[in-house]
């Protein structure tokens, strides 16, 4: 007798390996984002949930009335949303550039050797880990008109005569949401950019050295290069999180004064939950996926150009 | 050991099914309620923890208490809603009653047993804010409150100040005054938070003040019709450009932050919800004005303030009605005859409740006692002004959007004639 085994292909056996996961996936990202986008090309009210509908694992997902463009052009034509743009330009803008500069200015003290170097590098990640809802909080504290820790100990020291308003006008405001974001993620900044130093080799140091490089010299020629890819992630990641930033407006500002805190994040999150108009809400946030794609592409073009010549 | 016969266990079965209905009938009030679910938003949650192990000890009730954070409460309540879940009942805030109600979400009160006498001994005008639009119960109270002006006497008396503001006019020239006199740096704190408790409810304050009407009775904004608003913002205006108000109350997010500031001392008067003023003038541990050096004043003008009363509600799609309301009357009512949950919140917390005969009780009177006098509380609860207009759907937009115009108007940035068009084109836009 013989016996017939079945085989399979290795390209199937693979797909079959990695098909749980990629279900999994699908049911846990690709899902919601199908379905949110969809939402922002619909007229949604979850309280009237009736009309076509998908069943899913015995749980019923309405559909709700496909309006077109409609979100979007309303969304577009509206001034809110082109002033919200301006300042969430100016908030990636400035948050990408501080937290990239000090991100690196601390790599670089963290590569160096010097006492208590472990402890620091430890104590640095304190800001990034934690909620940014208590950073918020903690930075309320620190900042307040009336008990903010910053002003007491400026007027105790005599270095000021009253109490300073950090937050009094909008650009103000918008400028301490900036560093105190800053503040919280170029911790993380910082270990990517360190890690991306270490894996620096010492020979091309050695070899700048001998050619005479000093240490700015090192810097420009030796170890900015060679971080090239690791920059693109901190500029990606970083623009990312800048378009996303929420929380510390809700905790510190909730986008006053009068309008001049409200960014494209802030609006849209509003829209949805405050005005419950998600198929709008929607919509906003997705024109921010939309410049996060682009801003990505540009970061990988410009930064890429120059290896990409080199190489060709 | 006797053996058990057919007729000993009927006999034994037989009285222990008699005993269990009669101790049902002289005992019913200890009968085991169906499960429910009751949902509010975070406030105290420990007390309403309380108040519920005292229900299901005492009414023999199974409820189960989940607190959701305030600030997405109603997104959540709805989101939850939308899964299929059932909270049978749940606490609802005034401006968001009207769209569950009218959405199927909540259930009218008006076919349940007992509503009429609950609605006698209500104030009318709470009751009147705790209707749909179509003229049903649609919740029971779970406080009121309105706004009052609060004075610092100490500050005052330092200044030569003998008697606290009566008018506007005056309230500007102690401002004035104590500026001047490097009393304070700024010493008048409006509540122009920039939450939805904030800037545009005292905007409605300061407007039934003036004896101007913010909404006509189709509940369509006509501010730019009315003198006294105009009065009123300008000045605000004039406050503001006098350095009279610390900036930075604009970016406050709450009225709770904004109450705060006044804990100082170092403000003269301060415009906010009355409960505040229990912390402000109740709370040594707290509060530099506390006991008692903040005192309340009849707010000036017409006296009128806004005022509003959030609720709990009970689920439509409730599958233990029966007891959900029982929950809903002990919680907004008076189930047991004493007025439990509403005293309790009245002293723990200074939050009022539309039921005006409460206010007899002797331990409210000696708690209220000190830190606000009661009699005067009661006679602005007098001058308390409800709106009509928070039961349309476009009123919670129209409320977030209201506040920049408002605020521009404030620091200048539009004219007054010119933001009261804005505001009126605001709410047109959104119909």
């Amino acid at each position: 007798m013989t016996v017939r085994r079945f085989r399979l292909s290795e390209r199937c056996f693979a797909s079959l390996l990695i098909l749980p996961v990629f279900l999994a996936i699908s049911l846990v990202v690709l899902f919601p984002l199908a379905y949110s986008l969809w939402m922002s090309f619909a007229d949604v009210n979850l309280l009237r949930a009736t009309g076509p509908a998908l069943e899913l694992l015995g749980l019923r997902i309405p559909l709700f009335r496909y309006v077109g463009l409609q979100n979007y052009l309303r969304l577009l034509s509206d001034p809110l949303y082109w002033d919200s743009f301006g300042r969430t330009a100016y908030f990636v803008g400035a948050f990408v550039l501080e937290t990239t500069v000090v991100g690196l200015g601390m790599a670089l003290v963290l590569h160096e050797r010097f006492v208590g170097r472990p402890v620091m590098r430890s104590l640095l990640l304190i800001p990034w880990s934690l909620s940014r809802v208590v950073v918020g909080l903690l930075w309320v504290g620190l900042l307040d008109v009336e008990f903010g820790a910053l002003n007491g100990f400026l007027y105790k020291a005599g270095l000021i005569d009253r109490y300073i308003s950090f937050l009094k006008s909008g650009f103000s405001a918008l400028n301490v949401l900036v560093s105190v974001y800053m503040w919280n993620q170029a911790p993380f900044a910082t270990l990517l950019l360190l890690a991306g130093m270490q894996s620096i080799p010492i020979e091309l140091y050695m070899a700048a050295e001998a050619d005479g490089a000093g240490y700015w010299q090192r810097l420009r020629y030796v170890t900015l290069p060679a971080l090239r890819g690791i920059l693109f992630l901190v500029l990606v990641v970083s623009t990312v999180n800048g378009f996303l930033m929420l929380d510390l407006i809700y905790v510190l500002t909730m986008g006053g004064p009068g309008n001049e805190t409200t960014t494209i994040s802030w609006l849209g999150f509003q829209t949805a939950f405050q005005f419950f108009k998600f198929g709008p809400g929607t919509a906003i946030l997705y024109t921010l996926t939309v410049f996060c794609l682009l801003l990505t592409v540009l970061y990988q073009k410009v930064m890429f150009r120059k290896l990409e010549a080199e190489e060709a | 050991m006797k053996p058990t016969t057919r007729r000993s266990f009927l006999r034994t079965t037989g009285l222990l099914g008699a005993s269990a209905v009669l101790a049902d009938g002289f005992f019913g009030e200890t009968r085991a309620d169906k499960p429910i679910n009751f949902a509010g938003w975070v406030f105290k949650p420990d007390t309403v923890k309380d108040y519920v192990d005292v229900y299901n000890q005492k009414f023999g009730g199974q409820v189960k208490y989940e607190a959701i954070p305030w600030a997405q409460y109603h997104p959540t309540m709805e989101t939850r809603a939308f899964g299929g879940e059932v909270f049978d009942v749940m606490y609802c805030a005034h401006n968001f009653r009207e769209r569950w109600y009218a959405n199927g979400l909540i259930r009218s009160l008006d076919d349940l047993p007992g509503i009429d006498e609950m609605k006698k001994k209500m104030n009318p005008q709470n009751l009147e804010s705790l209707k749909a639009k179509d003229g049903k119960l649609a919740g029971l109270p779970y406080f009121t409150s309105l706004f009052v002006l609060v004075y610092n006497e100490p500050m005052l008396q330092q200044a030569g100040i003998k008697a606290p503001a009566k008018s506007w006019d005056e309230l500007v020239e102690h401002s004035l005054k104590l500026k001047k006199d490097k009393v304070s740096d700024y010493p008048f704190l409006p509540n122009w938070n920039v939450s939805p408790s904030g800037t545009m409810p005292q905007f409605m304050t300061d407007a039934f003040s003036e004896g101007a009407n913010v909404f006509d009775a189709k509940n369509r904004v006509i501010v730019d019709q009315e003198p006294g608003v105009a009065r009123a913002m300008e000045r605000w205006q004039k406050v503001w450009k006098a350095e009279l108000v610390n900036p930075e109350v604009l970016t406050k997010t709450s009225s709770t932050d904004t109450h705060r500031l006044f804990w100082t001392g170092r403000y003269a008067y301060h415009t906010n919800h009355s409960y505040y003023l229990k912390t402000i003038a109740g709370e040594p541990e707290n509060s530099k004005l506390a006991p008692k050096k903040a005192k309340m004043t009849m707010y000036p003008g017409t006296g009128q303030t806004y005022m509003w009363t959030d609720s709990y509600t009970i689920n439509a799609k409730t599958k233990t009605l029966d007891d959900a309301w029982k929950l809903a009357r002990f919680l907004g009512g008076n189930l047991a005859g004493d007025w439990y949950v509403q005293r309790q919140w009245c002293l723990i917390s200074g939050l009022d409740n539309p039921y005006p005969e409460m206010y007899e009780h002797p331990e409210i009177i000696a708690s209220y006692d000190r830190w606000v006098d009661l009699k005067l509380l009661r006679k602005q609860y007098e001058k308390g002004r409800v709106i009509a207009a928070y039961k349309e759907p476009w009123y919670s937009e129209y409320d977030v959007k209201a506040v920049p115009i408002v605020h521009n108007m404030i620091r200048g940035g539009t004219t007054v004639p010119q933001g009261l068009k804005e505001l009126v084109k605001l709410q047109k836009s959104l119909e």
